[in-house]
């Protein structure tokens, strides 16, 4: 197989095909770096990091923002067999300390000897740096750019065992877990997604346009390397730059011409709600064959509002493309096939939740409506398994379990971690899901991981916030999600004996908001002893949000209406419109 | 003369034609993160302010803004020619 950095030293003499960095010649001009120049800007930086004692093995620590600084220093260390470790950047509103708190955390995992920042995030970097004994040296991106003084080495020969990069998964500061990609798995995984999954042809005259954070998976191996390995042109929209302005998005594709892009369920809300339909008349995105959607639960309401609101602009509906993916798998474990629309499967709550069957509704049953994923690419399988491991037949709910060459090697210098993932050599992905006919549904999540605006929180550290409150006893909150309109949503049921409810919900809202920078849903305040417990008297996540999401929360002994609950699920099950939909419903 | 800023007042409506809330009783020093608001419409209400008052606030300046005033003190920086309300 063919991997990355080979890839990347055969690109001398391709002078059409390249990266476009939106904006980073000034506003309104972008930069463009064939793939001839990314390989000497890379080689550049492999020489750098040679001159700086770097070896073979060694970590690298990349915080840098900018697309055209992070893609040259990450393939230059990879060039040279070093392993870049890249993290997120501090740019969001007042959190610099709990981001601090993270970076050390990851990087004294990581034990990279060099941190590659830009001048102007290094600035603010450099208080934490101290607290990071492996870090020999920091260097600017920029110093990285100049010309090297001694020779521009040449690719390492890697093999496919050798770690190609670590993955830390986003959000968890309490012992991060890094994930080996390997040089072999990396291989697998891209050429999957560029010839099975997009099915990339010279002929197509594809161009990937993404404004994914490079830090993150899908943004760095779905935009960076894959199109690498096509080989495609890609366009790079600073993050930032959407998140602030989301029309730029669609603006971009009109005005390269792009025909894919992918983001998690969250971008398409926004976009949606940013677009204006005078703005939407004058896109032409009839060349887009693929709107990727993964990276967070899926929606099915966020995607048809999607579809419906940029009709005019050409967009088809069948370049919709829901995909399931982690970290763990390199990045994508399965696509829906490139010429169907968005389907889903309508299946009966009540199985649902009490036999843990996937039926198809026949009768007026309450629905819950699942999105399909498509299949996995060749070589690589997708099982349903119960807890004991068996592997259960088809509409059977359990966890989905994936194996083949594009599964990771394992969490960085974490034997135990690594053994928990696996069982008989298939990778436990923690997610609820079935398979009908060899198509993947997933469902929920069995692993307390919440994922709101694409990034993971351990609901523990919600519940402990919650508990500090004044009014609440310690281990009396269960934090959950529900499906909301743009993104998974934070819902707390909290165990108080609340004189005044209304105030109690403020404190923990604003609590939650200023440690996490979390919006809180919804709060449900119960009596105490009302929420399910195991047999040891610890409060249960996955029971209490069944009964949040059938109504018969706080009912215990008292059997929640029924009438109520399939009305409230019915209402929740339209999740675009749920918030809206209970108040309409019980007058709220 | 222009006008003088006054940010708090800014923030409100930001706020409002954002993320559709009103917040009668903000100062400034409210927190930002204690109104709740997720950090997607957080970076929007931060570009309204950019749009409005046609400024660029470098993005690593972001992380160090945590009370309305700390915004309020980061654009009087960048707009040295400008008054700001208290």
């Amino acid at each position: 197989m063919i991997g990355v950095v080979p890839t990347l030293n055969a690109c001398q003499g391709e002078h059409s095909l390249g990266f476009t960095f939106v904006g980073a010649k000034g506003p309104g001009e972008d930069l463009f770096l064939s793939f001839h120049d990314l390989r000497l800007a890379a080689q550049r930086r492999a020489a750098h990091f040679a001159a700086a004692g770097l070896r073979r093995g060694d970590r690298v620590a990349l915080i840098v923002p900018e697309g055209e600084h992070f893609i040259p220093a990450f393939l230059g260390a990879m060039w040279s067999g070093m392993i870049p470790v890249p993290l997120y950047p501090p740019i969001s509103l007042g959190k610099l300390d709990a981001f601090m708190d993270a970076l050390v955390s990851i990087l004294n995992v990581a034990r990279p000897r060099v941190l590659v920042t830009t001048e102007r995030v290094g600035k603010v970097l450099w208080s934490a740096v101290g607290r990071i004994p492996s870090i020999e040296k920091m260097l600017t991106a920029e110093s990285l750019a100049a010309e090297p003084a001694g020779p521009l080495p040449p690719a390492a020969d890697l093999r496919d065992d050798e770690i190609a990069f670590l993955q830390f998964t986003s959000g968890s500061t309490a012992l991060p877990k890094g994930v080996m990609v390997t040089h072999g798995s990396l291989a697998a995984n891209c050429l999957g997604i560029v010839r099975d999954g997009l099915k990339i042809r010279p002929e197509n005259n594809d161009v990937a346009i993404s404004w994914l954070p490079l830090y993150h998976d899908m943004g760095l191996i779905g935009f960076v390397l894959s199109p690498l390995m096509a080989p495609i042109s890609a366009v790079f929209i600073p993050t930032l730059s959407f998140i602030k302005n989301a029309t730029l998005w669609m603006e971009t594709l009109h005005r390269h011409r792009g025909t894919i892009t992918f983001a998690p369920n969250f971008a398409y809300a926004l976009a949606t709600k940013r677009a204006k339909p005078g703005q939407i008349a004058c896109w032409d995105l009839s060349r887009m064959r693929v709107f990727g959607c993964g990276a967070e639960p899926i929606n099915p309401e966020t995607l048809r509002a999607f579809v419906k609101a940029m009709a005019p602009s050409g967009l088809k509906p069948e370049a919709i493309l829901p995909c399931y993916g982690m970290a763990e798998a390199t990045l994508a474990m399965s696509f829906v096939s490139l010429d169907e629309p968005m389907k889903t499967d309508r299946i009966d709550a009540e199985r649902y939740h009490g036999d843990a069957k996937a039926t198809p509704v026949t009768n007026g049953a309450a629905v819950l409506e699942v999105v399909n994923c498509g299949r996995p690419f060749p070589g690589h399988e997708i099982s349903v398994q119960d807890e004991e491991g068996r592997i259960l037949p088809d509409r059977h709910v359990g966890e989905l379990c994936f194996r083949g060459p594009s599964v990771t090697a394992g969490y960085w210098e974490n034997p135990e971690a690594t053994k928990a993932a696996f069982r008989d050599g298939w990778l436990r992905t923690g997610d609820l899901g079935y398979l009908d006919a060899g198509e993947v549904f997933v469902s929920g999540r069995i692993k307390d991981i919440l994922i709101v605006n694409g990034r993971n929180y351990h609901p523990q550290v919600i519940e402990w916030l919650v508990d500090e409150t004044p009014g609440v006893r310690r281990g009396s909150s269960v934090v959950f999600t529900r499906p909301g309109p743009a993104s998974e949503e934070i819902v707390v049921a909290v165990e108080a004996r609340a004189d005044d409810p209304a105030s109690l919900k403020a404190r923990i809202v604003a609590r939650v908001g200023e440690e996490l920078q979390l919006s809180v849903a919804d709060i449900v305040v119960v009596p105490p002893g009302t929420l399910p417990k195991t047999s040891s008297g610890k409060l249960q996540r996955r029971k209490t949000r069944e009964q949040y999401l059938n109504g018969s929360i706080g009912k215990a002994g008292r059997g929640g209406s029924t009438r109520l609950a399939v009305a409230r699920h019915l209402a929740l099950s339209w999740v675009g419109r749920a918030r809206h939909e209970v108040r309409k419903l019980f007058g709220g | 003369m222009a006008e003088r800023i006054d940010v708090v007042e800014m923030f409100k409506q930001a706020a409002f034609e954002v993320d559709n809330r009103r917040l009668p009783d903000l100062k400034s020093d409210t927190v930002i993160a204690s109104l709740g608001m997720d950090s997607v419409a957080i970076m929007e209400l931060v570009s309204y302010f950019e749009e409005k008052l046609g400024v660029r606030i470098p993005d690593e300046e972001l992380s160090k803004i945590r009370t309305v005033r700390d915004l309020r003190d980061t654009i009087a920086r960048l707009l040295p020619d400008r008054q700001f309300a208290a």
